[in-house]
């Protein structure tokens, strides 16, 4: 007999992990009783304290809130400033300009370590993005923005693009391949049959970002719009490690809060953004500002004269 | 960033992959997140109250509350706990990974003859 036959059904598992909850939280309360009341209304709906937090960041942000930035962030010189200098210095080691002058000017803005970057932090990026790689990339675009802008990616597996889809047939990278995903992805499939596929959507699976839709503050009341204004949306995704980049299209939502990771890459789009063996690490991502569909997805290939200690390097 | 201070102890991508596995749609993979989520929080949240003097409940709930993200917490539970705060919120994490991983996966192999 084999292991699988003892695996639960969804609705069992379902069931269970509520009774876990349950009981968990109710152990809480009786255990602390003198704090049971702030507790049952305040502090244990996690939902509700993530779409405080995300208020909290995103208004921090906005602000340069100096409770929520180290100093010094608010005072960054302006991108013409940053990306003058470092034209000037980078002119002994010209054919390393494009990637090097990138990192060096995005590494000025950036924080440390990944976090929610404020308004004028994601304005600087923006300029320097389309000085260096020409692309219009946005913090916000049409109002919205992702609950973080800098945070981690994590390799995804493949999306079943129409009912049968799989892996004899799906194109994949070469190497490490994470395979299929056992589900759909969060638009569901991209075609009802094999014979609709087009070049374009073979484009946008191959090329698919993940990002975090269902911890956005106003999904639960905005859903039907914010699930068709993300649906395909290109993102610029920046490895801001090696300067790699590629423009990606929003296929799936997550991932979880509690994996440590904010985005998802297709196996493709890891692959070109730090090979192989790259399964996670911090990323920029911005909305491409492209009202007329004319930025083709993929690489963003202005750094084709790579830095040899950086580029495509296999983490 | 939908942040809660704690966020950066909790990494459970094989949690996320075996959740993957079994739900068949966005809305079923996305409550299951949420109960998990849920779950995580009720853990450690137990845990942290467990080791935080009493008097001190009231006072933390009510900054957790006001700024869920804050990494100002760690240094307030340090000094209230005078103990390795990270490290035994870690253990907590661990036991229940496995725990999350026993309910999704069904009981651990056993030998059926």
């Amino acid at each position: 007999m084999q292991n699988s036959a003892l695996k639960p059904s969804t609705d069992l598992i379902r069931s269970k992990l509520k009774l876990h909850n349950l009981e968990a939280r109710l152990r809480l309360a009786d255990t602390h009783k003198h704090v049971s009341n702030m507790l049952m209304e305040k502090a244990l709906d996690i939902e509700k304290l993530r779409q405080h937090s995300s208020r909290l960041l995103g208004a921090g942000a906005l602000a340069g809130s100096l409770a929520l930035v180290p100093p010094g962030s608010l005072s960054l010189p302006p991108p013409s400033e940053i990306l003058h200098k470092l034209r000037v210095s980078s002119n002994v080691v010209p054919v390393q300009a494009p990637q090097k002058i990138l990192l060096d000017a995005i590494r000025k803005v950036l924080p440390e370590k990944p976090r929610a970057l404020t308004h004028q932090e994601e304005k600087s990026l923006e300029q320097i993005f389309s000085n260096v790689m020409g692309v219009n990339a946005k913090g916000t675009l049409e109002g919205e923005h992702l609950n973080t802008t800098y945070g981690y990616v994590g390799a995804e597996q493949h999306l079943m693009r129409y009912p049968g889809d799989n892996m004899s047939t799906h194109p994949k990278v070469l190497e490490d391949d994470e395979g299929m995903a056992p589900g759909r992805g969060a638009w569901g499939y991209f075609v009802s049959a094999k014979a609709a596929l087009t070049p374009d959507l073979v484009e946008t699976e191959k090329w698919y970002a993940v990002v975090q839709t269902l911890y956005l503050p106003d999904w639960n009341t905005r859903t039907r719009y914010l699930r068709d204004w993300y649906k395909y949306r290109k993102v610029l995704m920046l490895n801001t490690n090696n300067g790699n980049a590629v423009v990606a299209a929003v296929a799936d939502s997550g991932p979880a809060a509690w994996t440590g990771k904010h985005f998802g890459g297709s196996p493709e789009v890891m692959n070109y953004l730090g090979g192989p063996r790259y399964k996670k690490g911090p990323v920029v991502v911005f909305f491409i500002d492209d009202p007329d569909n004319k930025v083709p997805l993929g690489p963003i290939e202005y750094n084709k004269i790579n830095l040899p200690e950086w580029a495509f390097h296999q983490v | 960033m939908s942040k809660v201070f704690y966020d950066k102890l909790v990494a459970l991508e094989h949690i996320e992959k075996e959740v993957n596995k079994i739900a068949e749609t966005r809305e079923e993979r996305e409550e299951l997140y949420r109960i998990i989520d849920e779950y995580i929080h009720h853990r450690i949240m137990g845990c942290i109250l467990g080791k935080l003097p009493n008097e001190h409940h009231e006072e933390f709930l009510n900054k957790f509350v006001d700024a869920p993200h804050h990494d100002d917490h760690w240094i307030y539970l340090k000094d209230k706990i005078q103990d390795d705060v990270e490290g035994f919120l870690k253990s907590e994490l661990s036991l229940v990974a496995s725990e999350l991983m026993e309910v999704i996966k069904g009981p651990s192999k056993k030998k059926l003859h």
